[in-house]
């Protein structure tokens, strides 16, 4: 009898580890290949990105391309926990300052062998490189998104002012005589966690602080390298236009900020080129759209960029992976496409062709690429930007006093780094 | 006995496909969570080593201990109103009204709801902007108020939607409660001239006691691991100031991949659990037994 209960619980057992592994889908000769894509786009570029998937399918018959959407939220939980296990799809997005997060665990496959030399000529230096990591390249940038100014014209015109600001002082000027002319706010910085956390005060900060040529993490990325004059001017800056000027509205939320700004509540808005195409189709309003005013001496505009890379496999099958470049390739290729929404392509022969330079404000504001400024290329940055979010939020809103404040973001930064 | 029945061999093979899975997903998890506690993994990677150190960080990071601050405060703002709710909704769901069938499913419906639907709810309901409050406050001539957005209010608007998606829960355990107390007990206190208020207090609420018990006990947990209805609501925010404890363990383990440090938190928090369980019942059922 015991024989045959050990017998039972060791076929159980068996059965389990059966289903724990199912075996792996083989592409065969015959139809196209079939390639398994997770996109994190969900917002106003969703629908873009979803027009070139189609786009792509159609256009050839070789490869077919499935789409997974995950939320925003949730993506890179989901994505890490896929890489761990080893079941992750084919190709994946990802932000280039995450790159840091994944690469050393070895879960990203080296591309170089995979890409020709032709296709990666192509492409602007700058972005590529930051794929880069060890000599080896892991992943390819299918846009850049930093972050602009967004412009009502009509409440500008309405307020008399004839020219976009070009320092600090001018916006706050700028906003102000709009408040007074026109009844509604001078600008729409959002400043209170809704959906998202206050991310773009922390984008503007990391701007503000580069453009008077200082940088967030010391060079060696030991240590916060902001609790000085920049950090200061930049964060005092910020507090003024909510609380002193009072041009900006206090508690505002991502989602707030934007639908004020389509409703034409607000003169002055920020975000990263993303919200280009959803404004676009905003009926009833009229926009421009400018590279980040230089506002404290130098041009330098918070940025990041999507990439597109490909996870390493149990049983990895050269066939996805050719396939897998042949769609990387034709996105990057056809990103004027993807420029619609709003973003920023990477390649010579999009930048320099037709459609993209058809479409408005994208040509300006991607001659500005050059003086974006970089993510630091640390693991603990992702926890140290969620971090600033909040407590700027706090001195934002709650109009601390700035040096305190500043204290404290230094003191939690170098706590974080140290648990790195 | 039944010939060729023998309990031991079947008990066994009955349960093993309960205690499979048991195993797998509760047992092993909870010894990993615990093993893991002690290194520093990113999931990804190797894990390293090291000893106390996450236990001894814990103690002096502040977000910890605000997260915990924060938890402490919605278990003390959710739990006397949702046990107050629990019963009373209960003695209209059992009185003798015509509508105590109706009030019953009314109270109940909100808890069938999913956490996210119900946040998201009243997310959209509490929005500064748009929300359907504050446009009645505004039609009424009022100005709106930062449900969600500033810190004085946004922990009540977190209670007021988990009040409303979760009172019905210990409504249910309340009825079943009353319903076991004898129908002489209420019949001769009404006999010797008792009103309603006075059977309430002098007869329901102390025979109610062991539910009483049960409900504080269960209502406790549930609000220490509140995450849910604050990341749909606030995210955490205004400025974390809504930052429950599982939301920074989650934040740790799966925004930031710290997964040893975010384990750590978890079983500080469990034995914190663990001893405010032990501390009710032992105070709260001595002197019935």
């Amino acid at each position: 009898m015991k024989r045959k209960l050990m017998a039972i619980i060791a076929l159980i057992a068996v059965g389990t580890l059966l289903f724990a592994s199912a075996p792996q889908e083989a592409s065969t000769g015959e139809g196209p290949v079939e390639l398994k894509f997770w996109s994190l786009f969900t917002g106003g570029d969703g629908a873009f990105f979803d027009a070139m998937i189609e786009e792509f399918n159609a256009s050839q018959d070789e490869i077919h391309m499935t789409n997974d959407m995950v939320k925003f939220d949730d993506y890179y939980t989901k994505l890490t926990t896929a890489l761990a296990a080893g079941n992750a799809p084919d190709v994946i997005v990802l932000h280039q300052a995450r790159l840091i997060n994944y690469v050393p665990s070895g879960v990203l496959l080296p591309l170089d062998e995979y890409v020709s030399d032709e296709m990666l000529s192509d492409f602007q230096t700058a972005p590529l490189e930051a794929c880069r990591m060890d000599g080896k390249l892991y992943a390819i940038p299918f846009d850049v998104h930093p972050i602009v100014m967004y412009t009502n014209t009509s409440l500008l015109e309405e307020a008399g002012i004839d020219k976009i600001p070009e320092t600090a002082e001018e916006f706050t000027a700028a906003a102000k005589a709009v408040k007074e002319a026109t009844g509604q706010w001078g600008s729409l910085i959002d400043n209170t966690t809704g959906t998202y956390k206050a991310y773009t005060l922390t984008r503007l900060f990391v701007s503000l602080v580069n453009q008077q040529g200082g940088s967030m993490l010391t060079e060696d990325m030991s240590a916060a390298a902001f609790n000085n004059e920049y950090g200061y001017n930049a964060l005092v800056w910020l507090q003024s236009l909510v609380n002193e000027e009072a041009v900006n509205p206090n508690e505002l939320d991502y989602d707030a900020a934007m639908n004020m700004f389509k409703l034409g509540e607000g003169a002055f808005y920020f975000n990263g080129v993303w919200a280009t195409g959803t404004l676009e189709q905003t009926e009833g309003l009229e926009f421009a759209a400018s590279p980040l005013p230089a506002f404290m001496g130098e041009s330098a505009a918070w940025t990041d960029s999507h990439t597109f890379a490909i996870p390493v496999q149990k049983n990895q099958d050269p066939a996805k992976v050719e396939a897998a470049i042949k769609f990387i390739d034709w996105m990057t290729g056809n990103a004027h496409l993807w420029a619609k929404a709003g973003n920023i392509p990477t390649r010579n022969s999009v930048l320099e062709g037709e459609e993209f330079n058809a479409l408005p404000y994208r040509a300006d504001y991607a001659a500005a690429v050059s003086s974006v400024v970089a993510n630091p290329p640390t693991a603990a940055w992702g926890e140290i930007y969620e971090t600033l979010s909040d407590l700027l939020e706090a001195a934002v809103t709650k109009n601390l006093d700035p040096q305190t404040s500043l204290d404290g973001m230094e003191a939690t930064v170098n706590e974080i780094i140290s648990r790195y | 006995m039944i010939p060729g029945n023998r309990d031991t061999r079947d008990g066994i093979l009955f349960s093993l496909p309960f205690m499979i899975v048991f195993a797998l997903f509760m047992v092993y998890p909870l010894v990993f969570g615990f093993y893991i506690s002690f290194f520093k993994w990113n999931i990804l990677g190797t894990p390293s080593f090291l000893g106390i150190q996450n236990y001894v960080d814990i103690m002096h990071d502040e977000k910890f201990w605000s997260s915990l601050w924060h938890t402490v405060q919605f278990v003390l703002m959710t739990t006397p109103v949702l046990i107050v709710m629990g019963f009373l909704m209960a003695l209209l769901a059992t009185s003798h009204s015509p509508l105590k069938g109706v009030m019953e499913t009314v109270f109940f419906i909100p808890y069938i709801l999913s956490m996210t639907v119900a946040a998201t709810l009243w997310a959209w309901i509490m929005q500064k902007d748009f929300g359907i409050i504050n446009q009645v406050i505004r039609l009424m001539g009022g100005e709106g108020v930062s449900w969600l957005t500033s810190e004085k209010n946004a922990m009540w608007s977190i209670s007021i939607a988990t009040y409303w998606w979760t009172a019905g829960f210990n409504m249910v355990l309340y009825t079943a409660g009353i319903k076991q107390i004898s129908k002489e007990v209420f019949e001769s206190a009404t006999v010797d001239g008792a009103n309603a208020l006075q059977r309430i207090i002098h007869i329901t609420i102390p025979l109610v006691k062991p539910t009483t018990i049960l409900c504080l006990i269960l209502q406790v947990i549930a609000s220490f691991n509140v995450f849910g209805q604050v990341y749909v609501m606030t995210g955490g925010g205004p400025a974390g100031s809504t930052r429950v404890l599982i939301q920074y363990i989650y934040e740790t383990g799966f925004s930031y991949f710290r997964m040893g440090y975010s384990a750590a938190m978890s079983y500080i928090l469990f034995v914190i659990i663990m001893a405010i369980s032990v501390i009710q019942y032992i105070t709260l059922g001595r002197r019935d037994s």
